[in-house]
Formats: structure tokens, sequence, C-alpha cells
């Protein structure tokens, strides 16, 4: 069985935001939406630390602190999504991702109730584009459906990394099969001190974060899937140049 | 509605009454208008956004499933006793849960982003939803209750000549035969009842995304809150019926249905209440007045309002055996009950959406309100204010559960149909009936 996550490594992270503006570009996300958000731990506003400059130089009383929590579907073995979709519409995948089936969503929005990420989206109004036909590989998402984050699986389905995952000009994430014990994922979580976010409830992600140590990251410079066979684009089958 | 039979329907249709129906027939009109608005523009007219993501009509959905509890139960405990108590009331009762649960279930729809999909239930459900369940007890009580009514009523409708009747016949056997079998509807409505309310609550109570939702003693509110505000319902509705049409409710029964709510808003708001907030209080808190404090004040207006409001301000009326006696302090109990649960119901949505369980800057994006580069579409915090468009919606809504209660009230024998055939304790006559505490009755 394959089970694709992702592990972040926040100690690689430098918020730049570039994962979440290719993801916009990649998947049409209106702009309305975020779905790969890129949060700031610290102060009140993004890119702003908590804390008080030290009182004199290098007094030592400083405790100023900022980091960094990249923030998008967690893609949950126990996604309370899928649990409360009435038409099962959000569904698991067999290689793990979490879907919607846009054509089936009633939009009743249970489950934005459900997600304790608030990674999901609705679409109040008609989505907005700049440029107005859109960008990137998936088509718009009508109005009255919720959306979220796939893992970029129709780039998985071509055998190529999602999109914040080749974005990311500091390697700090990793996408691959948890099922694999030799993939990079399962290795860092096996090595790494990681955390699944909000584990107490339960959901378990099979989005793991890195703190503490910093990993090697990503090293591969190329665009495809680990493990899979070397490609000459990064623009999937039908794609649009 | 002939006049050679014994009148169980109402008589005399005023100017006022057709006036009253006139002024709930444009409000449903309106409304409905309202909702094919809202289906050209989305749900982009209401309030509602990522963070905040189900409102007024959620709630009002929880507070009209509840309301329409107390009818079947009045109706229903005592049949399954096999007591005639509150037989005056019984089908009025049935009447107004039917009513109300053709709301809540209507309520549901404008929420809906994309109605037209909503036959997906039966082709695709997925039976770990609680909302599929939901569906189910809703659809299963809306048609229950409407059986019900009819059996309860059918006789009469004979008897009438009503075509409503639908083929059966008066006769003493048949309404001997009609009294067994209400013992066994008496005997489903009573699970059906307890079913409906419990899934209702675990809609919310199944959920750790959001807050203090999961808890396990969301059913049992659910279902006390159910009681509270429908025997709240039903006492308004049968007072004022009683005040405005020639329905007759038997005066003495106003200060029992007081009691009976009394204890329903004790069990409710005394205990339930204060044994959901104690253990919280007590881990939280050191000292012996810091637990106190912390058990006995909330944070919010919502918590004041409806333990006030729903709790102190009803339980001081119905107390005291010479206020209860009076009707205006039973109806003035009802209707402070009735908001006490509204506005449980509408603290119920805040709770689990006002705060994050990640609200790191910027937060989330709310889905609204991308104008140009710069437009800020993040949130925090989750805060709704309602819209001109869901409010009439609603309104409409309600406005059509009033149509049902009224059209119901002219066209079916919801007077005690015990006149053909009178048991030991007859109606009792107009000038025995409720008076508005002491103002004369002037039925229109």
């Amino acid at each position: 069985m394959t089970s694709y996550g992702m592990v972040i490594d926040l100690e690689r992270c430098i918020g730049c935001q570039a994962c979440s503006t290719a993801c916009m570009e990649e998947n049409n996300v209106s702009l309305d939406h975020i779905w790969n958000r890129v949060l700031t731990e610290g102060g009140d506003n993004i890119d702003t630390p908590a804390g008080k400059y030290p009182e004199d130089g290098g007094d030592g009383t400083g405790t100023m602190s900022m980091e960094y929590l990249p923030m998008a579907c967690q893609h949950c073995d126990n996604a309370p999504c899928v649990k409360v979709c009435p038409v099962n519409a959000t569904y698991t995948r067999e290689d793990g991702i979490v879907e919607i089936d846009y054509d089936v969503c009633i939009g009743c929005r249970y489950c934005i109730a459900a997600c304790p990420y608030n990674a999901r989206a609705f679409n109040y109004d008609k989505p907005v584009h700049v440029p107005a036909e859109g960008t990137g590989n998936v088509p718009e998402r009508p109005q009255g459906v919720v959306e979220k984050c796939t893992f970029c699986t129709h780039r998985v389905e071509e055998e190529l990394d999602p999109a914040c995952v080749i974005a990311c000009p500091a390697d700090a994430r990793i996408f691959g099969d948890l099922d694999d014990p030799n993939s990079t994922v399962s290795k860092y979580v096996d090595k790494y001190e990681t955390e699944q976010l909000l584990e107490e409830l339960e959901a378990d992600p099979k989005t793991y974060y890195v703190r503490g140590q910093m990993s090697p990251g990503r090293q591969r410079p190329t665009t495809e899937l680990e493990g899979t066979r070397r490609k000459k684009t990064s623009i999937p089958e039908g794609g649009e140049q | 509605m002939s006049d050679e039979t014994p009148q169980r329907t109402i008589r005399g249709v005023g100017t006022m009454g057709k006036a009253w129906l006139a002024i709930l027939a444009i409000l449903f009109v309106v409304g409905f208008g309202a909702w094919v608005y809202q289906l050209m523009e989305g749900l982009i007219v209401t309030g509602m956004n990522n963070v905040f993501a189900w409102a007024l009509y959620i709630m009002l959905f929880v507070f009209f499933v509840g309301l329409s509890a107390g009818g079947l139960i009045i109706s229903s405990v005592p049949k399954f006793f096999h007591s005639d108590r509150y037989d005056s009331i019984a089908a009025l009762g049935v009447l107004v849960s039917f009513a109300c649960i053709v709301v809540a279930g209507l309520l549901v729809v404008p929420d809906i982003g994309r109605p037209e999909r909503l036959y997906e239930f039966f082709t695709s459900p997925d039976f770990r939803s609680p909302m599929v369940w939901d569906f189910g007890i809703v659809i299963v009580y809306g048609a229950f209750t409407a059986g019900y009514l009819w059996l309860l009523t059918r006789r009469d409708l004979a008897a009438m000549g009503s075509r409503l009747a639908f083929g059966v016949k008066d006769t003493e056997a048949g309404r001997e035969r009609d009294r067994r079998i209400s013992f066994w509807f008496a005997a489903a409505a009573i699970p059906l009842a307890v079913a409906l309310h419990s899934i209702t609550g675990w809609i919310f109570a199944l959920q750790i995304g959001r807050g203090d939702w999961f808890s396990p003693l969301v059913a049992p509110m659910f279902i006390m809150k159910a009681l509270v505000s429908g025997l709240g319902l039903v006492i308004v509705t049968a007072i004022l019926a009683d005040r405005y049409t020639t329905f007759e409710l038997p005066r003495e029964q106003v200060p029992e249905l007081g009691k009976v709510l009394g204890v329903f808003v004790a069990v409710h708001i005394v205990y339930l209440v204060g044994a959901e907030r104690l253990p919280g209080a007590w881990a939280e808190n050191f000292g012996f007045w810091d637990i106190t404090t912390g058990f006995l004040v909330g944070e919010t207006v919502y918590f004041w309002l409806w333990t006030v409001v729903g709790g102190v301000l009803p339980l001081a009326l119905l107390v005291i055996p010479s206020i209860r006696k009076r009707v205006w302090a039973v109806f003035a109990a009802s209707v402070f009950a009735i908001a006490g649960i509204l506005f449980e119901g509408v603290n119920l949505i805040f709770v689990g959406y006002t705060d994050l369980y990640i609200d790191a800057a910027p937060g989330v994006t709310t889905g609204r309100g991308y104008v140009a580069m710069g437009s800020d579409i993040w949130a925090t915090v989750g805060a709704y204010t309602p819209t001109v468009v869901e409010l009439l919606i609603s309104i409409g809504l309600i406005a059509l559960g009033a149509l049902i209660v009224t059209l119901g009230l002219w066209y079916l024998p919801v007077q005690s149909g015990e006149v053909l055939a009178p048991p030991a304790s007859d109606t009792p006559d107009s000038d025995a009936t409720v008076a508005n505490g002491g103002a004369d009755s002037d039925a229109d």
C-alpha cells in the first residue's frame, strides 16, 4: 500500500511564502482563498515576533521569538472531514490522499466544522482569478462547493512532486510514501523529532513537522516523485505550457 | 366544516384572522423570494465565511428541531400510560410538532451551497456521517407526526365529512380501535423523539474540530432543551389559540403544564448546565471561592441570557403556586424559557466557531472579500452578523410554520374529539377556559 505524506522541516522554513504562491498558481485557487498558508508563530501580525527587546543591549533580557508554520490540509489517516461528509464527496484515496469530488459536494460545510486545522475553504462567491481565465493545471472549482489542498494529486499521478515541494527554496518540504520504510519521509519521521499538529485530537495527520534539529531537507534537484524515473519536464500531461 | 355536527375546528374566522393569514403568507412569499435571490447569487449574500461557516440557518434548525419535541411528548406520554390527561391539547400539540419539524427540515435547504444535489443523500450516503443519521430521522419524524396527527383527528374529520378523512368512517368501534393504535404510536413516539434530539446533538458533539462541541453531555442537553422549548411552545400556542380563537384550553391545565415546564427548566438549567460546568471549574481553579465563581459565572452574554432569561425568570414564575395559577405567568415563563433555549442554540454555534485551534497570524482565509490586491481576506477569530437575506429567509420559513398551525386550527378538529364520546372528564365550558389572566376573552 501507498500512503503519501509530507515532512515539513520548521528549522529549514524561511517564511518566504513561495510554497503558498506556487500552490495558488498551480491549483488555480481563487484569490478569496489560500490553501497553503505560512503562518507566523509569534506576534499579532505576519512576520512579527513575540516578546521584548533586550533592555540594555546584550544584557540577555530579550525574549523575541518568531517561527513559521506552513499550514495546509494535513491529509489525516483518521480524517474527521471524510467521516462527516454525508454524500461521500470527501474521501480518502487508495494512496492515502484526502480528496474532494467537486461534482458531488453539496456544500453543506460540515467538513469545515469537522476540520480542526481550518484547512478547508468554501466558495461563497464565484472564484476570482488574475488573469480571469485562471492559472495552473487544475480546473477552477464552482461556486457552492468546498475545496482544499490535494497534495497535487494531478501531479502525483504524473509521478511529480507537489508544487509546494518543488517551489520551496529552503528544501523544507519532503513528500513521499510513509508506508515505504526506505522513503526519505519515513526515514526523517524515524530519525528526527517530529510532531503532528494537534496530535491529541487523534486525527492522525500524514503531515509531520520537524522541530529542534534541522534535517538535510529535500536534496534532490529534480521535480519527479521520489523513486520514479527522471522526467524531462515538470508540466504534467495535458497541462498548458 | 358542516354546521350540523359539533364543531371541533375553530369557528368564525374574522377579519383579524384573515389579516393574520395574509401577513404570514406575505412573509413566506418574501422569504421565498429572498431564497431565490440567494440561489442566484450564492451564499456570498449571507454573513457566513470560512471561519464562521454555519450560522443563522443552523442555529434556527437546532432551535426548531427542539421545538418539535413538546407537542409530541405532551400528547404521547399520557397516552402511553393510558391517561387522558392533556387530551385537550394532544392534537394541537402534534400539529405544532409537525409544523416545527417541517420548518427545521426546510431551514437546512438555504444553508446548502448546492441544494440541487440534495438527492445525493439517497444515492451516495456515507453512514458514518451524523448528518445522514439526522437527515433520516428528521424525515421519519416528520412523516410520523403527520401520520399521528391524522390518526388523532381522522374520526372527527370523518364526522365532519371532511375529505381529509380519506374514506375513514366515524364509528364507535373505529374510535376504540384508534385509541388502541394511538397507544402504539405513543410508544413509538418516545424513542423517536429521543433519537431525533440526540442525533441532532451528535452532529455537534462528535466533532473534535470545534472546541467545546466535543462533549458527551450534548445529547442529553439537547433532549432537555427540546423538552423545555417544545413544551413552552405548546403552552404559548394553546394559550394564544384559546385567546384568539374558539379553541378551548381547560383553565385548570395551565398551572399543571406550568409545573411540568418548571421541572424541565430545573433539570435543564439548574442540574444539567451545572453538571456540565462543575468539572471544568473545579479542575481549573484552586480556592473554594474561585471554584464557586468559575462554576456560577459565565463568560459570554449569551450564557447570561440563557441562564437568566431561560432559567431564573421562568423558575421564579413557576415555582410559587399562587403565581403559577395565573395564565399570564405561565405564558410569560414559557416565552422566557423558549427565548433562553434560542440563546443557548446561538451560543452553541458561537462556541464552536469563535476560536480557532491554530490562530497564528495571519490566520485563515475567510473565502470572501477579495476585491483587489491588498484586500484583507484573513481572520484569526470567527465573527458573524446575519444579513437581511438570511433574516428574510428565516422569517419566511417561520411564517410557514405559523401558517401550518393556523390552517391546521382552521381545518382540523384539533379541539378535543371527546365531544362525540364524552369521557368522565368533560371539556369545560368557555367560562372555565383560559381568559387571559382575568380579562374578558374575545374570540374573533
